[in-house]
Protein backbone atom coordinates (compact mmCIF):
# COMPACT_ATOMS: atom_id res chain seq x y z
CA UNK A 1 0.00 0.00 0.00
CA UNK A 2 1.76 3.28 -1.18
CA UNK A 3 0.88 6.60 1.13
CA UNK A 4 3.77 8.40 -0.67
CA UNK A 5 2.50 11.01 -3.22
CA UNK A 6 4.21 13.80 -5.52
CA UNK A 7 3.37 17.16 -5.81
CA UNK A 8 4.89 19.14 -8.34
CA UNK A 9 8.47 18.29 -8.03
CA UNK A 10 7.80 17.78 -3.86
CA UNK A 11 7.66 13.81 -2.77
CA UNK A 12 6.20 13.35 0.06
CA UNK A 13 5.88 9.98 2.10
CA UNK A 14 2.16 10.28 2.79
CA UNK A 15 -0.46 13.44 2.08
CA UNK A 16 -0.48 14.90 5.42
CA UNK A 17 1.04 18.21 6.18
CA UNK A 18 1.21 19.79 8.90
CA UNK A 19 -0.25 23.80 8.40
CA UNK A 20 1.23 26.41 8.45
CA UNK A 21 0.77 29.30 11.82
CA UNK A 22 -0.65 26.12 13.59
CA UNK A 23 2.79 23.86 13.90
CA UNK A 24 5.16 26.68 15.04
CA UNK A 25 8.00 25.71 13.81
CA UNK A 26 7.54 22.22 14.36
CA UNK A 27 10.27 22.25 17.01
CA UNK A 28 7.54 23.01 19.24
CA UNK A 29 5.79 19.40 19.16
CA UNK A 30 9.32 17.53 18.61
CA UNK A 31 8.75 16.23 22.53
CA UNK A 32 5.23 15.66 22.16
CA UNK A 33 5.00 13.66 18.42
CA UNK A 34 7.29 12.05 16.03
CA UNK A 35 7.93 14.62 13.70
CA UNK A 36 9.02 11.48 11.07
CA UNK A 37 5.55 10.45 10.57
CA UNK A 38 4.71 13.87 8.84
CA UNK A 39 4.39 14.15 5.41
CA UNK A 40 5.47 17.32 5.41
CA UNK A 41 5.20 20.73 7.73
CA UNK A 42 4.91 24.08 7.20
CA UNK A 43 6.71 26.95 8.84
CA UNK A 44 4.81 29.68 10.45
CA UNK A 45 4.81 32.43 8.12
CA UNK A 46 8.38 34.10 7.88
CA UNK A 47 9.38 37.46 6.60
CA UNK A 48 12.85 38.97 6.51
CA UNK A 49 12.84 40.34 10.23
CA UNK A 50 11.51 39.56 13.19
CA UNK A 51 7.46 40.51 14.05
CA UNK A 52 5.19 41.30 17.14
CA UNK A 53 1.87 40.41 16.01
CA UNK A 54 -1.30 41.63 16.93
CA UNK A 55 -2.11 42.92 20.10
CA UNK A 56 -4.30 40.35 22.59
CA UNK A 57 -7.14 38.82 22.53
CA UNK A 58 -5.82 37.00 19.61
CA UNK A 59 -8.11 34.41 19.61
CA UNK A 60 -11.88 33.05 19.91
CA UNK A 61 -13.79 30.35 19.68
CA UNK A 62 -17.08 30.23 17.89
CA UNK A 63 -18.99 27.47 16.69
CA UNK A 64 -16.64 24.84 15.16
CA UNK A 65 -14.47 27.06 14.68
CA UNK A 66 -11.40 29.30 16.06
CA UNK A 67 -11.15 32.88 14.82
CA UNK A 68 -7.51 34.62 15.29
CA UNK A 69 -5.50 37.38 14.39
CA UNK A 70 -2.36 36.65 15.75
CA UNK A 71 -0.83 39.31 13.14
CA UNK A 72 2.44 36.86 11.99
CA UNK A 73 4.24 37.08 14.69
CA UNK A 74 7.57 35.25 14.41
CA UNK A 75 11.40 35.11 14.60
CA UNK A 76 12.47 36.00 11.00
CA UNK A 77 13.84 33.94 8.07
CA UNK A 78 17.51 34.09 9.01
CA UNK A 79 16.40 32.78 12.39
CA UNK A 80 14.58 30.13 11.39
CA UNK A 81 17.39 28.80 8.65
CA UNK A 82 20.11 29.11 11.43
CA UNK A 83 18.63 28.05 14.62
CA UNK A 84 15.58 26.16 13.72
CA UNK A 85 16.38 24.08 10.45
CA UNK A 86 19.44 22.11 11.89
CA UNK A 87 17.04 20.64 14.88
CA UNK A 88 14.59 19.47 11.99
CA UNK A 89 17.11 17.74 10.12
CA UNK A 90 17.01 15.04 11.75
CA UNK A 91 13.42 14.14 11.13
CA UNK A 92 12.44 12.26 7.95
CA UNK A 93 9.74 15.20 6.87
CA UNK A 94 8.94 17.65 3.73
CA UNK A 95 10.40 21.18 5.40
CA UNK A 96 7.83 23.95 3.55
CA UNK A 97 8.79 27.40 4.48
CA UNK A 98 5.81 29.88 4.55
CA UNK A 99 6.93 32.70 2.69
CA UNK A 100 5.79 37.13 3.82
CA UNK A 101 6.16 40.10 2.50
CA UNK A 102 5.56 43.74 3.01
CA UNK A 103 6.13 44.37 -0.66
CA UNK A 104 7.08 42.00 -3.86
CA UNK A 105 10.72 42.64 -3.28
CA UNK A 106 10.43 41.29 0.63
CA UNK A 107 8.63 38.16 -0.26
CA UNK A 108 11.49 37.68 -3.12
CA UNK A 109 14.50 38.29 -0.63
CA UNK A 110 12.39 35.54 2.07
CA UNK A 111 12.23 33.29 -1.19
CA UNK A 112 16.21 33.57 -1.77
CA UNK A 113 17.06 33.47 2.35
CA UNK A 114 14.71 30.04 2.74
CA UNK A 115 16.57 28.04 -0.14
CA UNK A 116 19.12 26.18 1.77
CA UNK A 117 19.33 22.66 2.19
CA UNK A 118 16.78 21.14 4.48
CA UNK A 119 13.83 23.26 2.73
CA UNK A 120 11.42 21.32 0.31
CA UNK A 121 9.75 23.75 -0.69
CA UNK A 122 8.28 27.29 -0.38
CA UNK A 123 4.33 28.47 0.04
CA UNK A 124 3.67 31.73 -0.88
CA UNK A 125 1.64 33.40 1.74
CA UNK A 126 -0.07 35.68 -0.05
CA UNK A 127 -3.66 35.05 2.03
CA UNK A 128 -3.24 35.86 5.58
CA UNK A 129 -6.38 38.12 6.48
CA UNK A 130 -4.83 39.88 9.65
CA UNK A 131 -1.82 41.93 8.42
CA UNK A 132 -2.20 45.40 6.54
CA UNK A 133 -0.01 45.31 4.05
CA UNK A 134 1.14 41.45 1.78
CA UNK A 135 -1.35 38.94 3.04
CA UNK A 136 -4.65 38.61 1.82
CA UNK A 137 -4.42 42.55 -0.09
CA UNK A 138 -1.77 40.71 -2.36
CA UNK A 139 -4.17 37.04 -2.76
CA UNK A 140 -7.13 39.34 -3.28
CA UNK A 141 -6.23 40.98 -6.24
CA UNK A 142 -5.01 38.90 -9.60
CA UNK A 143 -2.52 41.42 -10.81
CA UNK A 144 -0.49 41.60 -7.61
CA UNK A 145 -1.06 37.40 -7.19
CA UNK A 146 1.14 37.07 -10.48
CA UNK A 147 3.66 39.42 -9.76
CA UNK A 148 4.36 38.00 -6.51
CA UNK A 149 4.25 34.41 -7.94
CA UNK A 150 6.06 35.15 -10.55
CA UNK A 151 8.94 37.27 -8.86
CA UNK A 152 9.37 34.29 -6.01
CA UNK A 153 9.06 31.70 -9.13
CA UNK A 154 12.59 33.63 -10.53
CA UNK A 155 13.80 33.95 -6.79
CA UNK A 156 13.56 29.85 -6.40
CA UNK A 157 14.87 26.86 -7.89
CA UNK A 158 12.56 25.42 -5.51
CA UNK A 159 8.85 24.18 -5.95
CA UNK A 160 6.88 27.06 -5.17
CA UNK A 161 3.10 26.75 -3.54
CA UNK A 162 0.93 29.87 -3.58
CA UNK A 163 -1.95 29.69 -0.19
CA UNK A 164 -4.92 30.83 -1.76
CA UNK A 165 -7.13 33.03 -0.16
CA UNK A 166 -11.06 32.37 -0.15
CA UNK A 167 -12.02 35.53 0.62
CA UNK A 168 -12.11 36.63 -3.20
CA UNK A 169 -15.64 35.77 -5.51
CA UNK A 170 -13.82 33.35 -8.11
CA UNK A 171 -11.06 31.38 -7.15
CA UNK A 172 -10.75 29.55 -9.91
CA UNK A 173 -9.64 32.77 -11.49
CA UNK A 174 -6.52 33.10 -8.82
CA UNK A 175 -5.66 29.41 -9.33
CA UNK A 176 -5.16 30.00 -13.03
CA UNK A 177 -3.22 33.00 -12.37
CA UNK A 178 -0.96 31.05 -9.92
CA UNK A 179 -0.32 28.51 -12.47
CA UNK A 180 0.32 30.73 -15.34
CA UNK A 181 2.57 32.77 -12.87
CA UNK A 182 4.96 29.62 -12.41
CA UNK A 183 3.15 27.95 -9.14
CA UNK A 184 4.01 23.99 -9.03
CA UNK A 185 1.36 23.48 -6.67
CA UNK A 186 -1.83 25.30 -4.76
CA UNK A 187 -2.40 25.70 -0.91
CA UNK A 188 -6.25 25.78 -0.78
CA UNK A 189 -7.56 27.32 1.27
CA UNK A 190 -6.31 30.10 3.87
CA UNK A 191 -8.58 31.41 6.84
CA UNK A 192 -11.68 33.12 6.28
CA UNK A 193 -12.16 36.44 7.27
CA UNK A 194 -14.98 36.72 10.41
CA UNK A 195 -16.02 39.42 13.10
CA UNK A 196 -17.21 38.07 16.18
CA UNK A 197 -18.41 40.87 18.47
CA UNK A 198 -18.99 41.20 22.14
CA UNK A 199 -22.42 42.68 22.38
CA UNK A 200 -22.39 44.05 25.99
CA UNK A 201 -19.26 45.90 25.38
CA UNK A 202 -20.35 46.29 21.12
CA UNK A 203 -16.15 45.75 20.43
CA UNK A 204 -15.05 43.44 18.33
CA UNK A 205 -13.88 40.29 20.43
CA UNK A 206 -10.36 40.41 18.89
CA UNK A 207 -8.28 43.28 19.89
CA UNK A 208 -7.33 43.37 15.52
CA UNK A 209 -11.01 43.79 14.94
CA UNK A 210 -11.40 41.14 12.57
CA UNK A 211 -9.62 37.83 12.05
CA UNK A 212 -9.25 34.50 9.98
CA UNK A 213 -11.50 31.71 10.81
CA UNK A 214 -10.88 28.32 10.67
CA UNK A 215 -11.31 24.14 11.99
CA UNK A 216 -14.34 22.59 11.12
CA UNK A 217 -17.00 25.30 10.58
CA UNK A 218 -15.39 26.03 7.86
CA UNK A 219 -14.76 22.42 6.02
CA UNK A 220 -17.61 22.33 3.37
CA UNK A 221 -16.23 25.67 1.92
CA UNK A 222 -12.82 24.84 2.05
CA UNK A 223 -13.54 21.57 0.15
CA UNK A 224 -15.86 23.15 -2.31
CA UNK A 225 -12.98 25.79 -3.07
CA UNK A 226 -9.87 23.16 -3.44
CA UNK A 227 -12.51 20.76 -5.54
CA UNK A 228 -13.01 24.31 -8.31
CA UNK A 229 -8.67 24.69 -7.75
CA UNK A 230 -8.44 21.36 -8.41
CA UNK A 231 -11.06 21.36 -12.14
CA UNK A 232 -9.51 24.91 -12.94
CA UNK A 233 -5.43 23.96 -13.45
CA UNK A 234 -3.15 20.90 -14.09
CA UNK A 235 -0.96 22.00 -10.87
CA UNK A 236 -1.31 19.74 -7.68
CA UNK A 237 -3.25 21.16 -4.70
CA UNK A 238 -3.23 20.46 -1.48
CA UNK A 239 -6.36 20.87 0.09
CA UNK A 240 -6.75 22.82 3.81
CA UNK A 241 -9.54 23.76 6.11
CA UNK A 242 -11.21 22.45 9.02
CA UNK A 243 -9.66 18.42 8.80
CA UNK A 244 -9.95 16.87 12.37
CA UNK A 245 -10.29 13.52 11.21
CA UNK A 246 -9.35 10.71 8.10
CA UNK A 247 -13.09 11.13 6.78
CA UNK A 248 -12.23 14.91 6.90
CA UNK A 249 -9.18 14.71 4.92
CA UNK A 250 -10.93 12.05 2.02
CA UNK A 251 -13.32 14.82 1.14
CA UNK A 252 -10.28 16.63 0.30
CA UNK A 253 -8.97 13.82 -1.74
CA UNK A 254 -12.03 12.78 -3.33
CA UNK A 255 -12.60 16.05 -4.31
CA UNK A 256 -9.33 16.03 -6.65
CA UNK A 257 -6.47 17.21 -3.97
CA UNK A 258 -3.33 15.20 -3.98
CA UNK A 259 -2.49 16.25 -0.40
CA UNK A 260 -3.82 17.57 2.38
CA UNK A 261 -2.94 20.15 5.63
CA UNK A 262 -3.95 19.50 8.95
CA UNK A 263 -4.38 22.85 11.08
CA UNK A 264 -6.33 23.81 13.89
CA UNK A 265 -6.99 20.30 14.69
CA UNK A 266 -3.62 20.21 15.78
CA UNK A 267 -4.23 22.38 18.80
CA UNK A 268 -6.68 20.42 19.84
CA UNK A 269 -4.97 16.84 19.32
CA UNK A 270 -1.36 16.67 18.39
CA UNK A 271 -1.85 12.40 18.20
CA UNK A 272 -4.55 13.58 15.21
CA UNK A 273 -1.42 12.76 12.46
CA UNK A 274 -0.96 9.61 13.83
CA UNK A 275 -5.53 8.92 13.78
CA UNK A 276 -5.32 10.01 10.31
CA UNK A 277 -2.85 8.24 8.97
CA UNK A 278 -4.41 4.90 10.42
CA UNK A 279 -7.31 5.84 9.20
CA UNK A 280 -6.49 6.29 5.74
CA UNK A 281 -4.47 3.11 5.21
CA UNK A 282 -7.65 1.32 6.69
CA UNK A 283 -9.31 3.06 4.27
CA UNK A 284 -7.37 2.00 1.42
CA UNK A 285 -7.54 -1.67 2.46
CA UNK A 286 -11.41 -1.26 2.92
CA UNK A 287 -11.46 -0.45 -0.73
CA UNK A 288 -8.79 -2.23 -1.89
CA UNK A 289 -6.85 0.57 -3.06
CA UNK A 290 -3.20 0.77 -4.27
CA UNK A 291 -2.42 4.35 -3.36
CA UNK A 292 -3.45 7.79 -2.37
CA UNK A 293 -3.41 8.48 -5.88
CA UNK A 294 -6.17 5.95 -6.37
CA UNK A 295 -8.39 8.47 -4.59
CA UNK A 296 -7.07 11.40 -5.36
CA UNK A 297 -10.03 13.02 -7.76
CA UNK A 298 -12.15 10.04 -7.30
CA UNK A 299 -15.90 12.35 -6.91
CA UNK A 300 -18.31 11.08 -8.40
CA UNK A 301 -20.70 14.64 -9.01
CA UNK A 302 -23.97 15.00 -10.84
CA UNK A 303 -23.28 15.40 -14.17
CA UNK A 304 -26.45 17.81 -14.38
CA UNK A 305 -25.53 19.81 -10.92
CA UNK A 306 -24.15 22.96 -10.89
CA UNK A 307 -20.57 23.84 -10.15
CA UNK A 308 -20.47 26.95 -9.27
CA UNK A 309 -18.32 30.04 -10.78
CA UNK A 310 -15.60 29.33 -12.75
CA UNK A 311 -15.75 25.61 -13.59
CA UNK B 1 10.95 11.59 23.35
CA UNK B 2 13.07 13.71 26.02
CA UNK B 3 12.42 12.48 29.77
CA UNK B 4 10.01 15.01 31.54
CA UNK B 5 8.39 15.90 28.18
CA UNK B 6 4.40 16.64 27.72
CA UNK B 7 2.36 13.35 26.90
CA UNK B 8 -0.83 13.71 25.12
CA UNK B 9 -3.49 10.52 26.13
CA UNK B 10 -6.93 9.75 27.03
CA UNK B 11 -7.53 9.59 30.29
CA UNK B 12 -10.04 8.20 32.14
CA UNK B 13 -12.03 10.04 34.81
CA UNK B 14 -11.38 7.79 37.88
CA UNK B 15 -12.97 9.48 40.89
CA UNK B 16 -15.06 12.80 40.92
CA UNK B 17 -16.04 14.70 44.15
CA UNK B 18 -18.53 17.29 44.15
CA UNK B 19 -18.25 20.07 45.79
CA UNK B 20 -20.59 23.16 46.52
CA UNK B 21 -22.06 25.44 44.22
CA UNK B 22 -19.98 24.91 40.61
CA UNK B 23 -17.34 23.08 42.19
CA UNK B 24 -15.89 19.83 41.31
CA UNK B 25 -12.55 17.77 41.80
CA UNK B 26 -12.27 15.33 38.99
CA UNK B 27 -9.21 12.22 39.06
CA UNK B 28 -8.13 11.56 35.78
CA UNK B 29 -5.52 8.35 35.35
CA UNK B 30 -2.58 9.89 33.49
CA UNK B 31 1.10 7.83 34.78
CA UNK B 32 3.48 10.83 33.38
CA UNK B 33 1.47 13.79 34.90
CA UNK B 34 1.19 11.92 38.27
CA UNK B 35 4.48 11.40 38.29
CA UNK B 36 5.86 14.82 36.95
CA UNK B 37 3.70 17.55 36.87
CA UNK B 38 4.84 19.90 39.26
CA UNK B 39 2.68 23.27 41.32
CA UNK B 40 2.06 25.49 38.96
CA UNK B 41 2.27 22.96 35.73
CA UNK B 42 -0.83 22.43 33.64
CA UNK B 43 -2.59 20.12 31.38
CA UNK B 44 -4.76 20.79 28.61
CA UNK B 45 -7.89 18.67 28.98
CA UNK B 46 -11.39 18.41 27.10
CA UNK B 47 -13.94 15.54 27.81
CA UNK B 48 -14.28 13.38 24.66
CA UNK B 49 -17.76 13.09 25.20
CA UNK B 50 -18.25 16.45 23.99
CA UNK B 51 -17.47 18.28 20.34
CA UNK B 52 -18.35 21.87 21.47
CA UNK B 53 -15.77 23.86 22.21
CA UNK B 54 -13.18 22.57 19.93
CA UNK B 55 -10.21 23.73 22.13
CA UNK B 56 -9.22 21.96 25.17
CA UNK B 57 -8.63 23.99 27.97
CA UNK B 58 -6.03 24.44 30.88
CA UNK B 59 -6.21 23.55 34.56
CA UNK B 60 -3.63 23.64 37.00
CA UNK B 61 -2.55 20.45 38.52
CA UNK B 62 -4.14 20.39 41.81
CA UNK B 63 -2.69 16.62 43.27
CA UNK B 64 -1.12 14.21 42.13
CA UNK B 65 -0.73 10.23 43.32
CA UNK B 66 2.56 8.67 41.51
CA UNK B 67 1.26 5.39 43.30
CA UNK B 68 -1.58 5.23 41.64
CA UNK B 69 -0.93 6.78 38.36
CA UNK B 70 -3.41 9.43 39.03
CA UNK B 71 -3.35 13.63 39.50
CA UNK B 72 -6.91 15.68 40.05
CA UNK B 73 -8.24 18.73 39.21
CA UNK B 74 -10.09 21.65 40.98
CA UNK B 75 -12.35 22.68 38.27
CA UNK B 76 -15.09 25.23 38.71
CA UNK B 77 -18.00 25.29 35.91
CA UNK B 78 -17.91 28.13 33.92
CA UNK B 79 -18.65 27.45 30.42
CA UNK B 80 -19.22 24.45 27.90
CA UNK B 81 -15.37 23.41 28.79
CA UNK B 82 -15.49 22.98 31.84
CA UNK B 83 -19.09 22.00 31.99
CA UNK B 84 -17.93 18.63 29.87
CA UNK B 85 -15.56 17.80 32.30
CA UNK B 86 -17.67 17.89 35.25
CA UNK B 87 -20.27 15.73 33.40
CA UNK B 88 -18.01 13.03 32.79
CA UNK B 89 -18.80 9.77 34.67
CA UNK B 90 -16.47 7.49 36.00
CA UNK B 91 -14.80 5.45 32.82
CA UNK B 92 -15.14 8.40 30.60
CA UNK B 93 -12.54 9.85 29.29
CA UNK B 94 -10.67 13.28 28.39
CA UNK B 95 -8.14 14.14 26.06
CA UNK B 96 -5.26 15.02 27.81
CA UNK B 97 -1.66 17.33 27.25
CA UNK B 98 0.91 17.82 29.87
CA UNK B 99 2.24 18.43 32.08
CA UNK B 100 2.86 22.03 30.34
CA UNK B 101 4.66 25.52 31.53
CA UNK B 102 6.73 26.66 33.66
CA UNK B 103 6.16 25.88 37.62
CA UNK B 104 6.66 27.77 40.54
CA UNK B 105 10.21 28.58 41.44
CA UNK B 106 10.91 27.26 45.18
CA UNK B 107 11.90 30.76 47.56
CA UNK B 108 14.80 31.10 48.34
CA UNK B 109 16.64 29.59 51.63
CA UNK B 110 15.30 31.45 54.42
CA UNK B 111 12.23 32.85 52.90
CA UNK B 112 8.64 32.26 53.89
CA UNK B 113 6.42 31.74 50.43
CA UNK B 114 2.87 33.88 51.18
CA UNK B 115 0.71 32.18 48.76
CA UNK B 116 -2.06 34.69 47.78
CA UNK B 117 -5.18 32.79 46.16
CA UNK B 118 -8.67 34.11 44.75
CA UNK B 119 -11.56 31.60 44.11
CA UNK B 120 -10.37 29.31 41.88
CA UNK B 121 -6.63 30.05 41.55
CA UNK B 122 -6.45 27.79 44.74
CA UNK B 123 -5.73 24.97 42.98
CA UNK B 124 -2.18 24.93 42.16
CA UNK B 125 -1.16 26.03 45.67
CA UNK B 126 -2.09 22.16 47.33
CA UNK B 127 0.30 20.52 45.54
CA UNK B 128 3.11 23.99 45.95
CA UNK B 129 2.17 23.14 49.89
CA UNK B 130 3.66 19.98 49.53
CA UNK B 131 6.74 20.82 47.71
CA UNK B 132 7.30 23.45 49.95
CA UNK B 133 6.99 21.07 53.02
CA UNK B 134 9.47 18.80 51.49
CA UNK B 135 12.23 21.45 51.08
CA UNK B 136 11.58 22.81 54.76
CA UNK B 137 10.26 25.98 53.63
CA UNK B 138 7.49 28.04 55.82
CA UNK B 139 4.28 29.17 54.11
CA UNK B 140 1.25 31.20 54.50
CA UNK B 141 -1.61 30.84 52.46
CA UNK B 142 -4.18 34.16 52.07
CA UNK B 143 -7.27 32.86 50.56
CA UNK B 144 -10.00 35.44 48.40
CA UNK B 145 -13.42 34.73 47.30
CA UNK B 146 -16.78 36.46 46.73
CA UNK B 147 -17.91 34.45 49.46
CA UNK B 148 -17.80 31.65 51.95
CA UNK B 149 -18.81 29.23 49.11
CA UNK B 150 -15.79 30.45 46.88
CA UNK B 151 -13.49 28.98 49.71
CA UNK B 152 -13.82 25.13 48.53
CA UNK B 153 -10.37 24.35 49.45
CA UNK B 154 -9.28 24.86 52.60
CA UNK B 155 -8.43 21.09 54.26
CA UNK B 156 -5.31 20.38 52.70
CA UNK B 157 -3.72 23.66 54.10
CA UNK B 158 -4.49 22.06 57.76
CA UNK B 159 -3.23 18.85 56.95
CA UNK B 160 0.20 20.71 55.68
CA UNK B 161 0.23 22.89 58.33
CA UNK B 162 -0.19 26.02 56.24
CA UNK B 163 -1.85 28.96 58.18
CA UNK B 164 -3.94 30.01 56.39
CA UNK B 165 -5.94 33.62 56.01
CA UNK B 166 -8.75 33.93 54.19
CA UNK B 167 -11.05 37.10 52.78
CA UNK B 168 -13.89 37.50 51.42
CA UNK B 169 -16.07 40.37 49.69
CA UNK B 170 -19.04 40.01 51.42
CA UNK B 171 -17.82 39.43 54.67
CA UNK B 172 -19.27 36.16 55.20
CA UNK B 173 -16.23 34.51 56.42
CA UNK B 174 -12.38 35.96 57.54
CA UNK B 175 -11.34 39.29 56.64
CA UNK B 176 -14.59 41.64 54.92
CA UNK B 177 -12.44 42.68 51.93
CA UNK B 178 -10.01 41.94 49.54
CA UNK B 179 -7.50 39.05 50.28
CA UNK B 180 -4.55 41.39 49.39
CA UNK B 181 -5.22 43.59 52.21
CA UNK B 182 -4.43 40.53 54.21
CA UNK B 183 -1.46 40.00 52.40
CA UNK B 184 -0.38 43.68 53.37
CA UNK B 185 -1.44 43.73 57.14
CA UNK B 186 1.07 40.86 57.45
CA UNK B 187 3.80 42.35 55.50
CA UNK B 188 3.03 45.91 58.27
CA UNK B 189 3.98 43.18 60.64
CA UNK B 190 7.59 43.09 59.47
CA UNK B 191 7.56 38.81 58.98
CA UNK B 192 11.32 38.84 57.90
CA UNK B 193 12.08 37.32 54.10
CA UNK B 194 8.68 36.83 52.31
CA UNK B 195 8.09 35.36 48.35
CA UNK B 196 4.63 35.91 47.00
CA UNK B 197 3.13 33.62 45.28
CA UNK B 198 -0.26 34.77 43.26
CA UNK B 199 -2.75 32.85 41.36
CA UNK B 200 -6.54 33.96 40.48
CA UNK B 201 -8.33 37.08 38.66
CA UNK B 202 -6.03 39.82 36.66
CA UNK B 203 -7.10 42.09 38.81
CA UNK B 204 -6.15 40.32 41.58
CA UNK B 205 -2.42 39.50 39.85
CA UNK B 206 -2.50 43.05 39.56
CA UNK B 207 -2.76 44.07 43.15
CA UNK B 208 -0.39 41.68 44.26
CA UNK B 209 2.29 43.16 41.66
CA UNK B 210 1.81 46.61 43.09
CA UNK B 211 1.89 45.42 46.49
CA UNK B 212 5.46 43.61 45.66
CA UNK B 213 6.99 46.55 44.07
CA UNK B 214 5.29 49.03 46.57
CA UNK B 215 7.02 46.60 49.46
CA UNK B 216 10.07 45.67 47.95
CA UNK B 217 9.27 41.59 47.67
CA UNK B 218 9.81 39.00 44.94
CA UNK B 219 6.71 37.88 43.83
CA UNK B 220 5.73 35.25 41.39
CA UNK B 221 2.48 35.46 39.41
CA UNK B 222 0.38 32.75 37.61
CA UNK B 223 -0.89 34.23 34.52
CA UNK B 224 -4.21 32.83 33.15
CA UNK B 225 -4.83 34.43 29.63
CA UNK B 226 -6.82 32.61 26.74
CA UNK B 227 -5.21 29.61 25.44
CA UNK B 228 -5.52 27.53 22.19
CA UNK B 229 -3.00 25.01 22.29
CA UNK B 230 -0.35 25.17 25.36
CA UNK B 231 2.23 24.15 23.05
CA UNK B 232 3.57 27.68 22.15
CA UNK B 233 2.31 27.13 18.52
CA UNK B 234 -0.90 28.88 18.44
CA UNK B 235 0.33 32.39 20.05
CA UNK B 236 -2.90 32.69 21.28
CA UNK B 237 -1.93 33.15 24.88
CA UNK B 238 0.34 35.71 24.80
CA UNK B 239 1.17 38.26 27.47
CA UNK B 240 3.26 41.49 27.26
CA UNK B 241 6.72 41.34 29.39
CA UNK B 242 10.12 43.84 29.82
CA UNK B 243 12.56 41.87 31.19
CA UNK B 244 15.25 43.07 32.82
CA UNK B 245 18.12 44.68 30.02
CA UNK B 246 15.31 44.55 26.93
CA UNK B 247 14.43 48.13 25.52
CA UNK B 248 10.76 47.73 24.90
CA UNK B 249 8.58 44.45 25.97
CA UNK B 250 8.00 41.72 23.75
CA UNK B 251 5.13 39.15 23.71
CA UNK B 252 5.81 35.71 25.06
CA UNK B 253 4.05 32.45 25.40
CA UNK B 254 2.00 32.29 28.80
CA UNK B 255 2.03 28.47 28.46
CA UNK B 256 5.38 27.63 27.75
CA UNK B 257 7.18 30.25 29.32
CA UNK B 258 4.73 30.69 32.01
CA UNK B 259 2.18 30.59 33.24
CA UNK B 260 4.11 31.38 36.24
CA UNK B 261 6.37 35.11 35.39
CA UNK B 262 8.29 37.09 37.55
CA UNK B 263 5.72 39.97 38.47
CA UNK B 264 8.33 42.87 37.96
CA UNK B 265 8.50 41.37 34.22
CA UNK B 266 4.88 41.81 33.15
CA UNK B 267 2.95 44.46 31.52
CA UNK B 268 -0.16 45.13 32.87
CA UNK B 269 -2.66 46.03 30.75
Amino acid sequence: MKLAVELGGLRLKNPLIAASGTFGYGVEYESILDLSILGGLVSKGLYLEPRDGCAVPRIVETPSGLLNAIGLQGVGIRAFVRDVLPRLARYDTAVIVNVCGDTVEEYSEVARIAETPGVAALEINISCPNVKKGGMAFGGDPRMTHEVVAAVRKATRLPVIPKLSPNVADVTLFARVCEEAGADALSCINTLLGLSIDVERRVPRLAFGTGGLSGPAIRPIAVRMAWQAARAVRIPVIGVGGIAGTEDALEFLVAGCRAVQVGTANFVDPGVYARILDGLEAYLRRHQLESIDDVVGTLRYPADAPEGPGT
Amino acid sequence: MAPGAPVNRDVSLVGRQALEGPYVLLTFRHPEVAERARAGQFVMIKANTISEPILRRPFSVMTEAPGEGTFTLFVKVVGPGSRGLADLREGETAGCLGPLGRPFPLPPAGHEALLVAGGYGIAPFVLFGEELGRARRRARLFYGGRTVADLQVREPFAALDIPLACATDDGSFGHHGRVTEAVAAHLDMRPGPVTLYACGPDAMLHAVARLAEERGVPAQVSLDPWMGCGVGTCLGCVVRLRRAGEARPKYHCACTEGPVFDARDVVWP
